[in-house]
């Protein structure tokens, strides 16, 4: 017994533990077959990389899957751990020197307040470059992951991999038959398409913004999308900044939007007062029960994991989607929302450096790509690659956009994007008026400058 | 008398009633059909419910044309189950489709209603009929090929249990047999170890004399106090300093350099042992301390006339003496522990084989939400354990509760 075992007897308890559960991504092997073939990323034999994020359930298992290409071509070790409480653990984490190589940021805002204590390893420029290059809006996505450290220096700092697509509308094209409702190209029609279904008897939405600690962001992402379809980008660039404050008429006017969907009664199924206590992937769930108790349901292209069949509604023609479409009378063009993981080096390695080069390999991308749920960017992953013809669609709607802009939650401080714009946004849902969230929210702002 | 001794009585029952609702609620659900679960509460599992469900009328693709089709609404609603068949009577079908509106000429309005068995309802252009027992015919004027059509059925449905949620948690893949195994690789040295560092220590807060004796036992007692919360970061700091000299010290003494495999962790097994070890150990200290200082005095003079040191004290006299005290708080710290997420979550492993049980309930129930009774079973699975843990002792359980509280008792 050598003296490192004596030392951290803990150890052998935990291979032992490894040995009974090693059943890990067996029987993924063909996830590696990629139209695009994988470049030379060096030998890594027995080095473990640590990832810490925040994906579960099918996300985590095809994370484990993608990452296991990168294990056979490196002889790298990658240990992944997801959890729910991901930014509270991560937190605890990096202050207390137990920093993991990699951590998955689901929003930008905390990268960069980690960023600012000294946590983070910057990727450094050619990588920005590299992104700016090869990402479609690559400038964007490299701005995205571009945070100050301590001194007020900028360094490239987050590697956007996995993207969502927000501005959908989900419903069951059975149901829509069976009303005999037609998919709406205009704000206005889906509005009247709304009237319509609460004459019919119908209960035109599912709406739920319930989601443990992060409850409120669902609400966010309806804010955002109906930001960007009442007012300029340029306008939705400076309230992400904050240049144009919060309880702007601008801002007060989308959210008075939204609550002429959310806060109406004859709009959600349940009534508005369920709205805040819906778990937002219950929600959906409303599309498929019998009888259905709505029919339309806006939420990002990664909702059909939580349909009752896990997704299997959108292959067979149960589920499907359309844009959701901005005013005709606006004239804003096709604004659509979106959002990415940020990939961030937390603890410096050999291996940890290798695995960014590995994820600037399309055939990282379309490994994913194959598995469902995953969009991307990059301009080099064959289209091909996509595992369903929906994700292909989603790409399209993403191509055709004729502006794309980020999640501003994501993209404001933690305080505000993952703390008072989700709570005050509950608020909002639970009765609190417009005037009240905007300037509470500001206030918040005020408070952090 | 009689009426205060009755009115203990209805207090009782609603007592147990209360704290036995839940649990029946837990282990029900978990032994009902994941839809059925979701649709409808535990107390309707006992009688037939009335549910709705959707079925089809036939596969997708079919190109064969036909003047009738004949089907059963069982069958279709059962043909991908292995387990949970629904059974009953068939209720009602709602039925849809936009007619023309009486009122505004060239409009239409949308028609539901509800048919019942043996009328006659017209889809995609066919005349469906359907019985109680699920039997459908559906007649066309002339040989057609119809795309299948998914239809609303309401059904008094018979209950149904089934163990598939249990065999699934534990037979489909590790994740809770790990964490059962994790649970106890913490649980256990995490209750003895404060057990015996305590008992050693009230022994010498009880009857040995040293200098501050009061002093250090008012402040042992004062760290009862201390938020678990509070002391993550420092600990965590504390057990990362560790692992990183540990990692040098590997380096400097074995060849771990070559295969790159030097690194030792800092968030193991054993850091939870130390950590659930310093914050059991005030009330274990405090709790034992009261309960040998208790012991007759006389006793233990006699011990030391005869000759015995401490130890031998200790361990012939002391220790058979406080098992009510020693097995009273090792409940405590063993429920503490098998129940603890918190400390799990930012000092223990977090490689997937390593999740104690409190975390992988609540990945399930992350990534599950929408599977509640696979949540369910594995509750109910993590409740077993202590449940014979607080059976197995709870003679010393109760004695034990007064330990301490009694002089001489």
């Amino acid at each position: 017994m050598s003296l490192k075992t004596k030392l951290v007897g803990a150890a052998v308890l935990a291979t032992t533990t490894a040995l009974a559960g090693g059943a890990m991504a067996d029987g993924h092997g063909d996830v590696c077959k990629t139209p695009s073939t994988l470049g030379e990323l060096g030998k890594f034999e027995g080095e473990v990389i640590t990832i810490m994020g925040s994906m579960e359930g099918k996300d985590e298992e095809m994370l484990t899957n993608t990452v296991s290409c990168f294990e056979a071509a490196t002889g790298a070790v990658v240990k992944y751990s997801g959890s729910r409480d991901f930014a509270a653990l991560i937190v605890a984490d990096l202050r207390s020197n137990n920093a993991p190589n990699i951590a998955i940021f689901p929003q930008p805002g905390l990268a960069g307040d980690m960023a600012k204590e000294g946590h983070l390893v910057p990727l450094g420029q050619e990588s920005a470059d590299w992104m700016a290059e090869n990402y479609g809006a690559g400038s964007s996505w490299a701005a995205l992951g571009t945070y100050a450290d301590a001194n007020g220096k900028e360094d490239f700092y987050g590697f956007a991999f996995k993207k969502d697509l927000k501005s959908l509308v989900w419903y069951s094209p059975e149901q829509f038959e069976d009303n005999g409702y037609e998919i709406p190209t205009t704000m206005e029609g889906l509005i009247a398409l709304s009237d319509q279904m609460v004459a019919d008897g119908n209960t035109p939405w599912c709406i739920g913004v319930e989601s443990g600690n992060a409850t409120g962001w669902t609400a966010t992402d309806w804010m955002e999308d109906l930001m960007l379809r009442t007012t300029s980008p340029e306008n939705y660039d400076k309230w992400v900044s904050n240049e144009l404050a919060f309880n702007s008429p601008e801002v007060i006017n989308a959210m008075e939007v939204y609550g002429s969907f959310s806060r109406n009664d004859d709009y959600v199924a349940g009534g508005a007062s369920s709205v805040a206590t819906t778990f937002f992937g219950d929600a959906p769930k409303g599309l498929f029960s019998s009888p259905a108790s709505c029919m339309m349901h806006r939420q990002a292209s990664f909702i059909p994991a939580f349909f009752p069949k896990k997704g299997e509604e959108v292959a067979n023609g149960e589920a499907d989607f359309f844009y959701f479409p901005p005013y005709e009378s606006a004239n804003l063009g096709n604004p659509v929302l979106g959002a990415g993981t940020l990939w961030t080096m937390t603890k410096d390695s050999p291996a940890t450096r290798a695995f960014f080069e590995f994820m600037k390999e399309p055939a990282a991308h379309e490994a994913w790509m194959q598995q469902g749920t995953f969009l991307t960017a990059h301009k080099g992953a064959s289209l091909d690659a996509y595992a369903t013809p929906a994700l292909a669609k989603q790409g399209q709607i993403l191509t055709s956009a004729t502006t794309f802009r980020f999640d501003a939650s994501d993209l404001m401080p933690g305080a505000i994007g993952a703390g008072a714009f989700w709570s005050e946004m509950t608020a909002f849902a639970n009765g609190q008026d417009a005037k009240t969230t905007a300037d509470n929210i500001q206030a918040a702002w005020d408070a952090i400058k | 008398m009689m009426l205060t001794r009755s009115f203990r009585h209805i207090l009782l029952a609603i007592i147990v009633f209360i704290w036995v609702v839940p649990f029946v609620a837990l282990v029900t659900t978990s032994l009902r059909s994941e839809t059925a679960s979701k649709t409808s509460g535990f107390w309707t599992a006992f009688t037939p419910t009335e549910l709705g469900h959707r079925f089809g009328t036939h596969d997708k693709g079919g190109t064969e044309e036909f003047l009738v089709m004949t089907g059963n609404i069982f069958e279709r609603l059962n043909q991908d189950k292995d387990s949970y068949q629904i059974t009953g009577d068939i209720k009602s079908i709602l039925f849809k489709g936009r007619v023309p509106d009486p009122e505004n000429e060239g409009k239409t309005i949308l028609e539901k209603r509800l048919v019942f068995a043996g009328e006659v309802m017209d889809v995609r252009g066919g005349d469906f009929v359907f019985q109680t027992n699920g039997d459908f015919t559906w007649t066309f004027p002339e040989a057609t090929a119809p795309r299948p059509k998914n239809l609303d059925v309401f059904l008094d449905q018979d209950p149904i249990f089934g163990a598939d949620a249990f065999i699934e948690v534990l037979f489909d893949n590790k994740n809770v047999p790990n964490a059962l195994i994790s649970s106890f690789i913490v649980t256990i040295p995490a209750t003895i170890i404060p057990i015996t560092i305590a008992a050693f220590a009230a022994y010498a807060f009880a009857w040995m004399s040293f200098p501050g004796r009061d002093w250090l036992f008012v402040i042992v007692v004062s760290l009862m106090v201390v938020p678990t919360q509070l002391a993550f970061l420092p600990v965590l700091q504390g057990f990362s300093g560790i692992a990183s000299w540990a990692t040098e010290l590997n380096a400097w003494m074995t060849d771990c350099e070559d295969t790159g495999t030097c690194r030792v962790a800092s968030k193991t097994f054993a850091s939870l042992w130390v950590t659930h070890t310093a914050f059991g150990l005030p009330l274990a200290i405090y709790l034992l301390r009261n309960y040998i200082v208790g012991l007759p005095k006389e006793l233990l003079e006699s011990a030391r006339i005869d000759g015995a040191n401490h130890l031998q004290i200790f361990v012939k006299l002391i220790v058979p003496l406080s098992v009510p005290a020693l097995a009273s708080f090792s409940i405590f710290q063993f429920l503490w522990v098998w129940n603890d997420l918190i400390v799990a979550l930012y000092i223990g492993p977090a490689d997937a084989a390593d999740l104690v049980f409190p975390i992988r309930l609540q990945k399930q129930l992350g990534t599950f939400k929408d599977q509640l009774h696979l949540l369910n079973a594995s509750a109910v699975i993590s409740m077993i354990v202590p449940v014979i843990v607080f059976l197995s002792m709870q003679r010393y359980f109760i004695r034990g509760l007064l330990a301490g509280s009694v002089k001489g008792g």
